[in-house]
């Protein structure tokens, strides 16, 4: 087998973004990057934070907790969460079409051409739509709350 | 081959972790709305709660078991994004036992301090 040459066509992070005409499923995959990133980062200081500060007792998690109760840390906790809501959804389409399920019946290549793309952009839109209506009880329970 | 049992791995953890994560959040967050049907957490973040919770066996293994699945996840993740920018070889290694070591010590300290606390 000859050997692939795998920096033909290199494009680098910067053809996450572009790289030709991208559709709305390729955007998707750029931002479950970005939230998947953006989630190892709250991990880490999570861990942090749970194992070292909590390990020296109740005064000191007690000042933490104050510092992290502040409005700034109550933003990015929302956006964690909004996050984790959207690569957790994104996550499970991604299974399901993975696996072979949600993407239509196939049908004969008779013209006009119906291409997979188009067959599951419905299950594409109900994810989104369900993923706005969770931020938003989010967005909620954050209001009311408190900041 | 190999790559193919971690994505498998992959796929796995990541419906786990759908479902645990869910409960962490929904408990740590969604107090008002949990409030509203009935189930009354008061302050899951006060220190008493805490220790409330880090001394049930049950809370204790099920964040040992959510902190197993989310480093596989994140780690093989944050591999996979590196491979694809097509490191050499030498990196590639090195990348790959950079990040078993930090899974391997994130996991011991994670899963030290709750049993210190639960046996304490």
């Amino acid at each position: 087998m000859k050997q692939m040459q795998p920096r033909q066509n290199y494009l680098g992070p910067g053809g996450w973004v572009w790289a030709g005409k991208y559709k709305l499923e390729r955007y998707l995959y750029l931002l479950h990057r970005i939230t998947g990133l953006g989630i190892l980062l709250f991990l880490i200081l999570h861990l942090c934070m749970t194992t070292i500060f909590r390990i020296q007792g109740q005064d000191v998690w007690e000042a933490t907790m104050a510092l992290l109760h502040n409005p700034w840390f109550k933003i990015g906790e929302y956006l964690v969460c909004a996050a984790f809501i959207y690569h957790a959804l994104n996550g499970l389409r991604l299974i399901l079409q993975e696996l072979g399920f949600a993407l239509g019946r196939p049908t004969p290549p008779v013209y006009p051409y119906k291409d997979a793309l188009r067959k599951k952009r419905p299950w594409t839109i109900a994810m989104i739509a369900v993923i706005a209506i969770l931020a938003l009880v989010f967005f909620y329970d954050f209001i009311v709350g408190g900041w | 081959m190999r790559n193919t049992y971690l994505r498998l791995m992959q796929l796995v953890t990541g419906i786990l972790i759908a479902v645990l994560l869910a409960i962490h959040i929904v408990i740590m967050h969604l107090n008002a709305i949990l409030g509203f049907f009935g189930v009354d957490v008061t302050e899951p973040t006060s220190w008493e709660s805490m220790i409330g919770r880090a001394s049930q066996a049950i809370w204790v293994g099920l964040y040992i078991a959510l902190l197993a699945v989310v480093l596989y996840h994140a780690l093989n993740g944050l591999r996979g994004i590196i491979l694809e920018l097509t490191p050499s070889a030498r990196t590639k290694r090195i990348a790959t036992w950079v990040i078993i070591a930090f899974g391997i010590i994130a996991f011991i300290g994670g899963s030290y301090v709750p049993l210190a606390l639960l046996i304490s």
